[in-house]
């Protein structure tokens, strides 16, 4: 027992060091410099450190495979069947004409009529548009987290080891290292705003209140090791406008509003998030409605337009696909935000998977998985496109209008424009698109069968 | 092992490789995004794909995956859920002509396509499509369309029936009642529709990092 007494007190001494340490290095180079907003590089170095290690990664497991003759597993990311581009009537025709050499004007039915919506049936059952954006990005090259590997048996020893490695210093560093710094932010957001909550309104009160707000997203930022690359921050939003973007995880938030000072709208949560919610609120005037109060669309869209009016008052921030899309397209745009007749400010945001997917599959994952995910990933590295201000044209209409801003994101971001609604994930088509091929089809067959009849 | 092919699409003369293993695991990974990580896929688990919406006979194609005839079982009627084999099984009915396929081969593989499609039209099961089944089948097609009166969509069906029994049973007498279109009829009216060319699916080809032999 007495051997063990100086070894004892060695450990907790090293303990104690340590996490003195931790704390200092966390102080100096991280807090201090979101507090004044400006950066050391220290992150865009780790990033191209661990592209160089996946890059290494990645030549293993091929090297791998070609020794043991094993085709790879590539996903392949636009589709796996090949869908012909012809139209209904053109395949219609076609088979018409090599079955019974009728042509398409007699208006009668064939047989083999029905051979076309089935083989469409049946591609579709095989590979859709829709279905395949609610499921996370696939990557190309390995970038040593399990849980995007789909090629794991041609591991060599050096890699699992490099991959133990990085399990290591992901759980065990960098895991504690952001969970300390998310509350460091969060807590001083809560307490920065109540504090600055109780000035009396006029301008050092909204000054405070900026700076308390951006100060606490950068620590946020840097709790995930978010490395943002913003562009065309000339045309960031101004005061009187509202500003939309593509949603792909809860984290855009933090991202946008660490490099700009806008009005959230959203509902009002419990727990934590109430708490924080309630806090900023009283700094600054967000627009939080109650959870019965969403479902009344006039009521929301009133209270947005009264905001909007006042030109004094920070930019909305809004997303209007309503749902988180998987950051390979952006979905179909919810009208409200269009209709209030506000200076729209787009903004693109895209994500590279190599680091981290930061796609929130909230059928699949709680948030609080979701967190522990994402502070479990090397680094969120994103790119931040501020496209120029749009306003509502005369002669187009509040969905028009929405296309269009939809078409500028997707171009920007480099994502696909689809026409299809984000909340397909959860509900199921309307009615009227389903109308317009069978109608397309049944105009083919009787359309005509009734101009012979009449005359 | 499969051939690495290059990206141009398949010219109509080079006809594409056999299922390969990669297609499968495509195949597999649908399977699972469709039933939700589960062993089997419901008839409920087709309503997660919306461009399926579009199509009129969508009912009837989800139908010819729980068939089991389709499903090369020995019994009658309807699954009522299916695992990957079965799920795979249904898809190989439109696999695409292999290039060493012989005459006798070739015939097999379009009567089983046929066949499918028979299944489709045939939905009590008993060997034959009656004016009924006719009838529903074109209904369901052109169910779309909300000003077409079930009369006309009747007439259409009732003229293409007469056509069919014309073609397969020829001059009929007046007290003659044609019972249906049997498989071998049915074969008839497909006669110079290359349906063995049409009716498949073409994987697009997929790179896989070269290695030598």
């Amino acid at each position: 027992m007495f051997l063990l007494l100086p070894f004892d007190s060695l450990v907790v001494n090293l303990l104690g060091i340590s996490i003195t340490v931790l704390f200092t290095l966390l102080l100096v180079f991280i807090i201090v410099p979101a507090i004044f907003g400006v950066s050391f590089g220290i992150r865009k170095v780790y990033m191209k450190t661990l592209l160089k290690i996946f890059q290494w990664a990645t030549l293993r497991i091929e090297r791998g495979a070609k020794e043991k003759n094993h085709p790879l597993y590539k996903p392949y990311v636009n589709g796996i069947i090949a869908k012909d581009p012809t139209s209904l009537e053109e395949e219609i025709k076609e088979i018409r004409r090599s079955g019974s050499g009728k042509a398409l004007d007699t208006p009668e039915f064939e047989l083999s009529d029905i051979f076309y919506f089935c083989r469409k049936g049946i591609e579709t059952i095989m590979d859709d548009e829709v279905t395949k954006r609610f499921s996370a990005e696939e990557l190309e090259s390995w970038n040593l987290l399990s849980r995007t590997n789909y090629n794991f048996q041609y591991i060599s020893l050096r890699l699992t080891v490099l991959w133990g490695l990085g399990v290591l210093i992901r759980y065990c560093f960098l895991l504690p290292l952001r969970i300390a710094l998310a509350f460091t932010g969060i807590s001083l957001l809560v307490t920065g705003t109540t504090v600055v909550g109780y000035l009396p309104n006029g301008r050092c009160k909204e000054f405070l209140s900026k700076h308390v707000h951006l100060m606490c997203y950068r620590i946020c930022v840097r709790a995930l090791t978010a490395i943002i690359t913003y562009h065309d921050r000339e045309n960031r939003p101004r005061n009187g406008g509202i500003c939309v973007a593509n949603h792909t995880s809860p984290i855009d938030v933090i991202i946008l509003a660490s490099d700009g000072y806008y009005a959230m709208v959203g509902q009002i949560h419990g727990g934590l998030m109430g708490v924080i919610q309630r806090a900023m609120v009283k700094a600054c005037p967000h627009v939080w409605f109650e959870r019965s109060e969403v479902k009344d669309r006039h009521l929301v869209a009133k209270r947005l337009t009264e905001h909007v009016q006042d030109k004094s008052k920070l930019p909305i921030l809004i997303f209007p696909e309503g749902t988180c899309i998987n950051n390979t397209s952006v979905m179909m745009f919810k009208k409200g935000s269009f209709e209030i007749g506000a200076t729209v400010y787009p903004v693109a945001i895209k994500y590279d998977p190599q680091f981290g997917d930061a796609f929130w599959n909230s059928s699949k994952y709680g948030m609080v998985t979701y967190l522990l995910r994402m502070m479990t990933s090397w680094a969120i590295v994103c790119s931040v496109w501020y496209l120029p201000p749009m306003t509502r044209q005369p002669e187009e209409d509040a969905v028009q209008f929405a296309n269009r801003v939809k078409s500028a994101i997707a171009r920007q971001g480099g994502l696909v424009d689809l026409l299809w609604d984000g909340g397909l994930k959860r509900e199921k088509v309307k009615d009227a698109f389903k109308e317009e091929q069978q109608k397309l089809y049944s105009k083919m067959i009787v359309g005509n069968h009734e101009d012979r009849s009449r005359s | 092992l499969p051939r690495a092919q290059g990206a141009h699409p398949p010219s109509p003369l080079s006809f594409p490789p056999t299922v390969t293993s990669e297609q499968i695991e495509h195949l597999h990974r649908r399977f699972k995004q469709l039933s939700r990580d589960q062993l089997t896929i419901r008839k409920e688990n087709f309503d997660s794909i919306p461009d399926l919406e579009f199509n009129p006979i969508r009912g009837k194609i989800v139908h010819a995956f729980f068939d089991k005839r389709n499903l090369r079982q020995e019994s009658d009627g309807l699954a009522d859920e299916i695992n990957f084999e079965d799920f795979l099984t249904i898809m190989s009915y439109f696999r695409p002509i292999e290039m060493n396929m012989d005459e006798e081969q070739l015939d097999r593989f379009r009567k089983e396509k046929l066949k499918f499609l028979f299944h489709m039209y045939d939905s009590d099961h008993d060997g034959k499509i009656t004016l009924q089944e006719y009838r529903n089948v074109v209904e369901e097609l052109l169910s779309g369309n909300p000003h077409l009166e079930k009369e006309s969509a009747r007439s259409i069906a009732d003229g293409a029936m007469m056509e069919a029994a014309s073609i397969c049973v020829g001059q009929m007498g007046p007290d003659q009642v044609y019972e249906g279109i049997t498989f071998e009829d049915f074969l008839k009216m497909w006669q110079g529709i290359d349906i063995e060319t049409k009716m498949h699916v073409r994987f697009l080809n997929m790179e896989t990092i070269a290695h030598c032999y």
